[in-house]
């Protein structure tokens, strides 16, 4: 890397790590309304769809690589176990960290240990999330042993490695699903398009497909930023893995639709449809149609630019589903401010920093080969073209949300404003029944004339009672006895109660002896 | 709405019309009619099926209540109810979820009725057992057919409400969203219920295939293991 995209690169993490602690500061201080577009009838937006949906899809190479290795004992791929097992550990720590800012009350993160719900898939997903990160945790522990020079604890671990891996794959094909199987509870709040009862299956394939495309671009990452060679004939066979992947995806998605018989929707012009195509044709159709080809998957720059394809649209089918396919049932037109993108770049970028910081710190990748890095022929080209990309990735996102906020044609500011329109003309009836307490006995003060008994019918036109003006705060709407002895102590006659409507100041003229019977009747 | 406010100590606020931390009922007139809305107190509530940490319950009397000192803020409730009841306090530094409770700890544990319905001076909300009203509301249907659309709102919605609606106007118009008539925590508790045989069978399938291919390998070492020895017996 050369000196000056050094510096570049690292000014750019500077910038976005200071717009993400600001963000970050005026969270904490004060709240998520300051902090995000999210309302009522949006209550999830980028930092669920994006942190916590994509951050755990993404990591899924951590359990497939492991699984293949340990289980299946495909050893060849032990060159990249130890990668992918890094990144999923990061990114399911930074997931956890991310979840830290999106929920309102961070400091009660333990609750769901002690009191959880077997009923919530949430609650099943939190218990899946905790335990597979410290399940990680203890498949990258014997790193950080051999490093420290610790021999005991690294046997221990060796020997209950199998059962450990097996545990990762089982709470891993659990969690990855039942993120989708969150959205299976909102049948008519997702759009047709997306809203399926097979939800968690398509996310469980999505994600290992996700995974598995992440673990060929941080070999190629990797490769670039630590001269290590790639492993090219590894990486064709992940490849072909995602073809079959994504084929199976591509089938059962439209299948699905047309069975549910939902498919026409795909073909109507709305936000929805772009987003749906844009998700099946740039990021399944396509990244599957390059990689069938050999050509492709051999040349490093195909098969990288394959990968990243599947990534977005892995991206892009995560947001497609907790913000594309909500929206049309919101009157909310969510687009995440700009602190919710600063805080969810932050996370990728300081991803980026621990990934490389453990590579520098702990043998991540075996030693032989970051020795022989510069013979080897399959050293990647110069870094500019994973730049591009880089950028490709964010500008497509961008485009997705101006898509989302520019084209709307069904739930734009339009039918909002119909709506208010409607409710300001529309005539009022049905207050034919009205039917106020009969009479209200004032309760008498020793110094008063008579007892006052006050008459609804009198005081409120029948047709618009306007209950508000006496009732927001003075009166108590509920006939509360408990407030009624106030009332001996309280001057009626001021302009808080009777003389508020009655002649300003004082109600009636108080020397007038007609006048005051005319309501101290008894 | 004024009885809510008072009984809830809710700030006042200038003709709201949306439901808002702030205002746990609102009244909307809309075609000619004043619509009030509030939580619906569904019979099987979604919003207490995905609450991870059990901060919202369905009570026996029938109030779906909510306990502020269990709740994580994961805002899952809000997403997940039909009737969009749920809203955030998002300006506080602590929110809390607010929804109408029907009153619960302070009167219908008690006996009493909710405030509203106290408070009500033309009986529009009547309050009782939900087989009583559902009764009197055929009783009025059938008695007065010109008047009332033929549907009790509620009665099977998401599988049946403790809040119930008449109307002289289809309910789509009046801005009622359109739900399934099934209970909605029964669409994940069904798919919940496949854990254990997920977990088991798979498993057990893992510890198989380890088991068959690690064996396999090793047979195949042994193998050349005896091949090579005999080899080098041999010369």
């Amino acid at each position: 890397m050369s000196k000056w995209t050094r510096t570049t690169w690292r000014s750019i993490f500077i910038a976005i790590m200071a717009l993400g602690l600001y963000a970050a500061f005026i969270r904490i201080t004060r709240g998520l309304g300051a902090t995000t577009n999210l309302t009522n009838d949006f209550p999830w937006g980028l930092w669920v769809g994006f942190d916590i949906l994509v951050g755990v899809g993404l990591a899924a190479g951590g359990f497939v690589i492991a699984a293949t290795v340990h289980i299946f004992n495909i050893k060849r791929y032990h060159a990249i176990a130890r990668p992918a097992i890094l990144t999923a550990f990061l990114g399911y720590l930074l997931v956890i960290f991310a979840l830290m800012f999106d929920l309102g009350r961070p400091d009660r993160i333990w609750h769901p240990l002690v009191m959880g719900n077997p009923h919530s898939v949430m609650f099943e997903v939190a218990m899946c999330v905790m335990l597979y990160t410290m399940v990680l945790g203890l498949e990258f522990s014997p790193l950080i042993f051999k490093r420290l020079g610790w021999e005991r604890p690294q046997k221990i671990i060796h020997s209950l490695y199998i059962p450990i891996v097996i545990l990762g794959v089982l709470l891993s094909t659990l969690h990855q699903s039942s993120l989708g199987t969150l959205y299976v509870i909102v049948p008519t709040k997702l759009h047709p398009l997306w809203y399926t009862p097979l939800l968690p299956v398509f996310f469980f394939i999505s994600a290992i497909a996700a995974g598995l495309a992440m673990t060929i671009f941080e070999s190629y990452l990797s490769a670039r930023a630590f001269g290590r060679r790639l492993e090219p004939e590894l990486l064709q066979g992940l490849a072909r893995v995602i073809v079959v992947l994504l084929a199976v995806l591509l089938v059962w998605k439209i299948q699905n639709l047309s069975g549910r018989g939902s498919l026409h929707y795909a073909f109507e012009p709305s936000t929805e449809s772009v987003m749906f195509w844009g998700e099946v044709l740039l990021g399944i159709a396509l990244p599957m149609g390059l990689l069938m080809f050999a050509r492709v998957r051999e040349s490093n720059d195909g098969l990288f630019f394959a990968a990243m394809l599947t990534i977005m649209g892995f991206i892009l089918g995560r947001l497609n589903v907790a913000i594309t396919g909500i929206m049309g049932s919101s009157t909310t037109n969510y687009v995440p401010s700009w602190m919710e993108f600063a805080i969810t770049t932050s996370i990728v970028a300081l991803g980026f920093v621990l990934f490389s910081t453990a590579v520098r710190h702990l043998e991540v990748f075996p030693q032989v080969e970051r020795r022989t890095a510069a013979r080897e022929a399959f050293m990647p080209r110069r870094p500019v073209f994973a730049g591009r990309v880089l950028l490709g990735l964010w500008g497509f996102l961008l485009v997705g949300f101006a898509l989302v906020s520019f084209i709307d044609t069904r739930n734009g500011p339009d039918a909002a404003t119909a709506r208010v329109d409607e409710a300001t003309f529309a005539p009022i009836v049905g207050y034919g029944d009205f039917n106020p307490p009969e009479e209200t006995r004032i309760p008498q003060h020793e110094d008063s004339p008579g007892q006052v008994i006050f008459d609804h019918q009198t005081h409120t036109d029948l047709k618009e009672p306007g209950c508000a003006s006496c009732h927001s705060g003075t009166y108590s709407m509920l006939g509360n006895d408990a407030s009624r002895p106030d009332w001996v102590k309280m001057d009626f006659h001021d302009k808080n109660h009777c003389g508020g409507c009655h002649d300003g100041d004082n109600a009636f003229d108080l020397e007038d002896d007609d006048e005051c019977a005319s309501c101290h009747m008894e | 709405m004024l009885a809510c406010k008072e009984i809830n100590g809710l700030p006042a606020s200038e003709n709201p019309t949306e439901l808002s931390a702030d205002n746990w009922t609102i009244v909307r007139k809309q075609a000619g009619l004043n619509i009030r809305k509030q939580c619906m107190h569904c019979l099987e509530p979604s919003c207490a099926s995905v609450c991870p940490v059990k901060a919202l319950h369905k009570t026996p009397e029938g109030p779906v209540v909510y306990d502020a000192s269990r709740c994580i803020g994961c805002r899952y409730c809000m997403l997940a109810c039909p009737f969009g009841v749920p809203t955030y306090e998002w300006d506080k530094r602590l929110p809390k979820v607010q929804k109408c409770v029907m009153c619960y700890d302070k009167l219908v544990k008690h006996g009493k009725q909710p405030a509203c319905a106290a408070a009500c001076p033309t009986g529009a909300t009547k309050f009782g057992e939900r087989e009583d009203l559902i009764r009197e509301a055929e009783a009025r249907i059938a008695n007065d057919p010109g008047h009332y659309v033929d549907h009790i709102y509620g009665l099977k919605e998401a599988g049946g409400t403790s809040v119930l609606y008449l109307s002289p106007v289809a309910f789509a118009d009046l801005g009622f969203p359109g739900v399934v008539d099934e209970s909605y925590p029964k669409l994940t508790w069904d798919i919940l219920t496949k854990i254990p045989n997920i977990v088991s069978v798979g498993g057990v399938a893992l510890f198989g295939i380890y088991w068959v291919v690690n064996r396999r390998m090793m047979m195949e070492r042994l193998e050349k293991g005896k091949v090579e020895e005999k080899e080098g017996g041999a010369s």
